[in-house]
């Protein structure tokens, strides 16, 4: 099926979020859709797939003009999504959660799970994409869900499969079995629109490549164009891919970590006997795949879950049995791993949002009540000290662009006197430009003295950062290496391996 | 649809605007309307020649419970239209949602021109009071109140319920096989537990005339307390109640709780057990259990009401404290139930109560 | 792992969604018109009731089917009639709301309470938790301060102010077990809520039945009214409890907007995870949200019976503790708009008053106005969508699909 949007125009109010867009996307092709967050890709895919109605324009169907109401008209015409964050049902198994929307029934509405198992199974086998059909969805890993979606939309006999941020969830290994899927579809004739604003990603697998930019389309290149001339085209100036840092002037440890041990709510234990200690002026990268046992282990470093077993010292003092509150009072730094759940508040502004865990201390706050023109001017100088491309101090955090999202959190983290910094996942769904910026400061902080720790699931950022590398594996810290390690070497002590025939990865660190 | 949301914004606005203008002409506009009534109800009841009163305006406020609580509020409601119907006077009403409307609610029946005002239960007792000590050219009366010191246009209606329940509680201990029967009420207050005080005295005497021992459940005289649904609406609390008495062996239900004394009705149908209703009779009230009444225990609101309202018109009024008896007719038991197999000693025995009774040989209450 | 709502990224600013993006005063045009359409549709739909339920349209209407023939001359009648008894309804209805000087001191007195509960109902929502209790934290309220203002014999000042205090205190312990039990045990605060409602009642009936809760002489479960000594004086004929709902208004604002304390209930109810994490107590904030509600709560209750000297019964409440819901949520949850939702309902039970008296209209119509108001309010997807099926129909693109469930 050929898909042709000619002129789309979509406006909220005075705000133009896509401009006369004009694209064309051939049967069985890859089309990459790049750009930055905020660019207005997700605007032009939710007209696409009916969750918004074009303010002009249109969008034609093997040369027929379409109009969908919903997402239903948009499946049923052969269009279907696979959203960046899920849309399944956690306990459901996966042939309930592809059946969902059309059920098939016996007579009398009982469910005909034979069915639903059966088409599973068969699509599966077509499109090489593994899943188990009696699973339940809330136990398989991130990248078999995503799976579930590409088979719901398949499911519902879609020729154009929108895959929005695909890769954002997704481990290295994960990223390469999706392309794997990918080009099995291409080759079957189902066309794919592929967004991301990864660049490496896109020269991989990218028959086209359109670059999005405020909304409007402002080139298209072929997958042979350099990362940097695509960078340049999405960014709309040229940026440094690279982050350049000195070497490290290490530091005392900051912070020791001895025996710790968690043990979530279902029993597991997550996090098994972690030792390390983290030496100011220096980056601790912990590498890891997600799940890992790196989500405890951090929260427990800042008091959010009391750890079964182990202690914690800051500058030699135990915190271990501090609660957040004061784990901040005493300078640990925090970038949560994923900021909509717990780094800001949506609805919050800006301005709020930047004294989110600061708006009890004296600068903010007079006995009960807060000090709004202290907030205001602390807002007004962190936006420009970061960058923060808001309308406004007074703009919700929540209609901000991702990358700008993430420099909220990280400009209120970085605003005060840091012993420890621990960030996760510091530029997860965040734009080229922003990334290179939050590098430059997570550095600069280093240069300061203060002891870094970053937890990041991509070898790139680990690679780029780091000054050590803690690999986790299991619960547990497998190995600790230098940052010069190979990829490959990384790669396999990520996936539980050792390299080199060694059997104690900790032999590696030394 | 946008000049249709205009047009709508227009309307009511200008219905807004000039509703304010003319509040004089509006109040004379209602005089003919309300007065086609008589009219009607002069066609309906011509058999009575009734006296006809076009230019009297009675009035009622309810309690919390409201005009259709199929209760007291409601049966004093029949009361005012019967006296519409029959004496040809024009009714209006306001209803209260809560304790603290009453007094406004009164006072916008008074700034309406009300010539008499009927307030019914005791919650409104202190409100009524007030308002007649200010209103002296309105009559005022209240159901299930009397004042001990009343302002002269303040008239309490009281019904002496032990009388007829006194009766339904022998009638109920002459029709136990079982020796025991129940009663409960809705809320533990006077105007609930006079009923169940009768209906006790009326099986004690039944006991103590016959040398029998049937036992009273959900009622202590002494202690003041007994079983109590708590709500006047909850029948499943009524239910439930009931059906633990029947457990208990009981085989004549009476419930005192308005409608959650429906419950109680469907207990003792279901266990096809015998039950007394109260306020109306149950045989035209709750038709669907009339098989399974014995009699019910009247409290006749509606005709105090009536009464009341013709009082004033007719200028009769007297603030003299009114109290249903067996012997003015403002309290009775029902015709017998289809199914209560009343024999001719038992009816007699009945009537001859009922005449001790007003006679003062026998006190009940 | 699994996220049920799109992604942060992709809630584009649309000026046409609900509640203030940004926070000038401008952003809020579209809540403010949707509030006030949602208003004039339920009187439409009020205005087609008591058409239809009139006498002399259903008699016109009645010959209208009867005899087809005359069809202009009845539908004629039908139209005349139903003005006719929607502009009697209706300017009854504005008489007894604002029309005189009694009528308005009506519509103030029934909104203070209103305002005082909604103001509980409000914060609470604001802290993310929904308080379906101010019925039970009104009831014992009014057990405590009506305790105090009929038993003690105090200087006029102080005994008002021991009323009060004692009042509001009683609420804000009962208020406050709910927010215990949430922090504590997670127990869902509308159930414990709801529980301890039905608890407040039965604890008001059990001290009723004490004789000290009595008046002397009656069994009836009615209190003495309270002392003249611990009522809320009058300026005008008016109370001094309804500007003190206006500067509870005031209060709660300042708390909500202006401190530590409501920055922390706002984050915790917009975001309970984002707030752990930036240090702030949830279980502090859940308790003290719940108490200033109960607070708030009993504040309204001294409204009824301090201002309006009432008695202590298990009625004494009504419905303002469920109204309280309804106004919190036409004032979206802001102190304005409580307050000048409180105002609407205060005329509107005012209005309805009048309705009943002087037009015969059953008061059961503008509890039937307020729910639609609260009903077009909460959907305001369904007022836009009548905007929008012509908008929608008019591409007359052939979808190449078919449309099901067209309304989006």
């Amino acid at each position: 099926m050929r898909l042709e949007i000619k002129g789309l125009t979509k406006k909220f109010g005075s705000f133009t979020a896509n401009d006369g867009i004009d694209l064309v996307i051939e049967p069985g092709e890859i089309h990459c859709l790049l750009g930055e967050n905020g660019a207005g890709k997700s605007t032009l895919m939710n007209m696409l797939y009916g969750l918004l109605t074009p303010t002009s324009g249109e969008i034609l169907l093997d040369g027929k003009p379409v109009s969908f109401g919903g997402p239903g008209d948009a499946l049923a015409a052969g269009i279907g999504m696979v959203h960046q964050h899920f849309m399944l049902v956690p306990v459901f198994t996966v042939a309930e959660n592809v059946m969902l929307g059309h059920e098939q029934t016996y007579g009398g509405g009982v469910l005909n799970r034979r069915a639903a198992r059966k088409q599973v199974r068969e699509l599966s086998d077509r499109y090489g994409l593994k899943v188990d059909p009696d699973a339940y969805v809330e136990d398989i890993p991130v990248g078999v869900q995503q799976r579930v979606e590409i088979l719901k939309a398949l499911a519902s006999h879609a020729q154009v499969l929108i895959l929005d941020e695909p890769t954002a969830v997704l481990t290295p290994q994960e990223i390469d079995e999706l392309m794997g899927i990918m080009r099995e579809l291409k080759a079957q004739g189902t066309s794919i629109i592929f967004i991301t604003h990864k660049l490496r990603e896109v020269k991989a697998i990218g028959d086209k490549i359109s670059v999005i930019r405020r909304g409007k389309v402002v080139g298209t290149a072929e997958p042979s164009a350099s990362e940097a001339e695509l960078a340049e085209m999405m960014v709309g100036r040229s940026v440094s891919l690279v982050v350049s840092k000195d070497h490290a002037e290490v530091g005392a440890p900051v912070l020791k970590a001895e025996g710790i041990t968690v043990i979530d709510p279902r029993g597991h234990v997550v996090v098994k006997d972690v030792s390390f200690e983290a030496r100011g002026g220096e980056i601790l990268g912990i590498a890891g795949v997600q799940g890992n046992g790196q989500t405890e282990l951090i929260k427990s470093l800042l008091g959010l879950i009391k750890p079964d077993a182990g202690r914690i010292e800051l500058a030699g003092r135990d915190i271990s049995k501090h609660g957040p509150r004061q784990s901040l009072e005493e300078g640990i730094g925090y970038v949560p791993e994923d900021r909509s759940h717990d780094g800001y508040v949506g609805s919050f502004s800006v301005r709020e949002n930047l004294v989110l865990d600061l708006y009890r201390s004296d600068e903010f706050s007079r006995g009960p009540a807060l000090r709004l023109d202290a907030i205001s001017a602390n807002a007004k100088a962190r936006i420009e000290e970061f960058d923060i491309r808001t309308e406004n101090a007074e703009t919700p955090v929540a209609a901000l662009s991702g990358g700008n999202q993430q420099k909220v959190v990280v400009a209120r983290e970085f605003s005060r006197p840091l012993k420890v910094l621990i960030a996760s996942q510091p530029t997860r769904g965040v734009d080229v430009g922003s990334i290179e910026f939050i590098h430059k400061r997570i550095v600069a902080e280093r240069d300061r003295g203060t002891a870094v720790i970053i937890v990041s699931t991509e070898l790139e950022e680990i690679y780029a950062l780091a000054d050590r590398i803690a690999v986790m594996y299991d619960g547990r810290i497998v190995a600790t290496v230098p940052p010069d390690i190979p990829r490959a070497d990384l790669g396999l002590l990520m996936a539980g391996a050792t390299p080199g025939g060694s059997t104690d990865g900790s032999e590696v660190a030394s | 649809m946008k000049t249709a949301r205009i047009a709508a914004v227009a309307t009511i606005a200008a219905l807004a605007l000039t509703a304010c203008g003319d509040r004089e002409d509006d109040g004379d506009n209602d005089t003919p309307k309300a007065s086609d009534s008589p009219s009607v109800t002069e066609e309906t009841s011509p058999t009575e020649a009734a006296e006809q009163f076009p230019d009297f305006k009675a009035c009622m406020v309810s309690d919390s419970g409201g005009f259709d609580d199929k209760s007291f509020n409601q049966t004093s409601h029949d009361g005012m239209e019967a006296a519409a119907a029959n004496y040809g006077v024009q009714t209006s009403e306001a209803e209260s949602t809560d304790p603290s409307q009453f007094a406004d609610n009164i006072q916008s029946l008074v700034d309406e021109g009300c010539n008499q005002i009927t307030t019914v239960g005791f919650l409104l007792g202190d409100a009524t009071e007030a308002a007649a000590k200010k209103a002296k050219d309105v009559d005022f009366a209240i159901v299930d109140f009397g004042y001990e010191a009343p302002p002269a246009n303040l008239k309490g209606l009281n019904f002496n319920t032990a009388e007829p329940a006194f009766l339904a509680g022998y009638l109920a201990a002459a029709k136990s096989e079982t020796g025991v029967v129940g009663t409960f009420g809705g809320l533990n207050i006077p105007t609930v537990t006079i009923f169940m005080t009768g209906f006790v005295q009326g099986v004690d005497y039944y006991n103590e005339e016959n040398g029998a021992e049937v036992q009273v459940l959900g009622w202590d005289i002494e202690k003041a307390d007994g079983s109590f649904t708590n709500d006047f609406e909850d029948k499943t609390a009524g239910q439930s109640l009931a059906e633990e008495m029947i457990a208990q062996g009981a085989d004549v239900i009476f419930p005192v709780a308005g409608p959650a004394g429906l419950g109680g009705l469907q207990a003792a149908q279901d266990a096809e057990a015998f039950a007394v209703w109260v306020d109306t009779d149950g045989c035209i009230s709750a038709a669907e259990y009339c098989d399974s009444l014995l009699t019910s225990v009247v409290k006749g609101m509606d005709v105090a009401v009536e009464q009341a309202i013709l009082d004033s018109a007719s200028g009769t009024f007297s603030n003299e404290v009114y109290t249903g008896t067996l012997e003015n007719g403002g309290v009775s038991i029902a015709p017998y139930g289809p199914n209560a197999d009343v024999d001719d000693e038992l009816a007699a025995k009945i009537e001859e109560l009922k005449a001790a009774i007003i006679a003062g040989e026998i006190t009940v209450g | 792992m699994t996220a049920m709502s799109p992604a942060p990224e992709a809630i584009t600013p649309d000026p046409e969604e609900g509640p203030a993006k940004g926070r000038d005063l401008r952003s809020w045009l579209p809540t403010v018109r949707d509030t006030l359409v949602a208003i004039l549709l339920a009187l439409a739909v009020g205005a087609f009731l008591i058409a239809i339920s009139d006498d002399e349209v259903i008699e016109a209407l009645d010959n209208l089917f009867s005899y087809p023939g005359s069809f202009f001359i009845y539908a004629g009648d039908v139209v005349r009639h139903s003005a006719g008894a929607v502009w009697d309804a209706y300017s009854a209805l504005v008489r007894g709301a604002v029309g005189s000087g009694s009528a308005l001191q009506r519509t103030l007195e029934r909104s203070a309470p209103l305002i005082c509960a909604g103001l509980g109902v409000t914060i609470a929502f604001r802290a993310g938790l929904f308080n379906i209790g101010a019925t039970g934290q009104m009831l014992v309220g009014a057990l405590a301060a009506g305790y105090v203002g009929f038993t003690y014999d105090l200087p006029p000042g102080i005994h008002l102010l021991a009323a009060i205090g004692a009042g509001v205190l009683a609420s804000a312990v009962w208020g406050g077990i709910v927010g215990v039990l949430k922090a504590q045990t997670g127990a869902h605060e509308v159930i414990t809520t709801i529980m301890l409602n039905q608890i407040g009642r039965f604890t008001v009936l059990y001290f009723l039945a004490k004789e000290s809760f009595q008046r002397e002489g009656s069994d009836n479960l009615l209190s003495p009214p309270v002392a003249d000594s611990a009522t809320y004086p009058t300026i005008a004929g008016l109370h001094i409890g309804i500007p003190l709902a206006l500067v509870a208004a005031l209060g709660v604002w300042w708390l909500l907007e202006r401190s530590k304390l409501g920055f922390e209930m706002r984050a915790v109810g917009a975001n309970p995870e984002a707030s752990r994490t930036a240090g702030m107590s949830i279980a502090k904030v859940y308790i003290a949200t719940m108490a200033i509600a109960g607070l708030l709560s009993g504040l309204a209750i001294t409204m009824t019976l301090l201002g309006l000297q009432q008695s202590v019964t298990d009625q004494v409440v009504g419905s303002v503790g469920f109204d309280a819901i309804t106004v919190a949520l036409l004032g979206r949850a802001t102190p304005l708009g409580t307050v000048l939702a409180g105002l609407l309902f205060g005329a509107l039970s005012a209005g309805g008053l009048g309705m009943q008296t002087s037009a015969g209209v059953p008061p059961e119509l503008i509890q039937v106005v307020q729910a639609l108001i609260v009903l077009f309010v909460a959907a305001p997807a369904l007022i836009r969508g009548l905007g929008r099926i012509k908008r929608r129909k008019k591409p007359a693109a052939p979808a190449v699909a078919e449309p099901k469930g067209a309304t989006a």
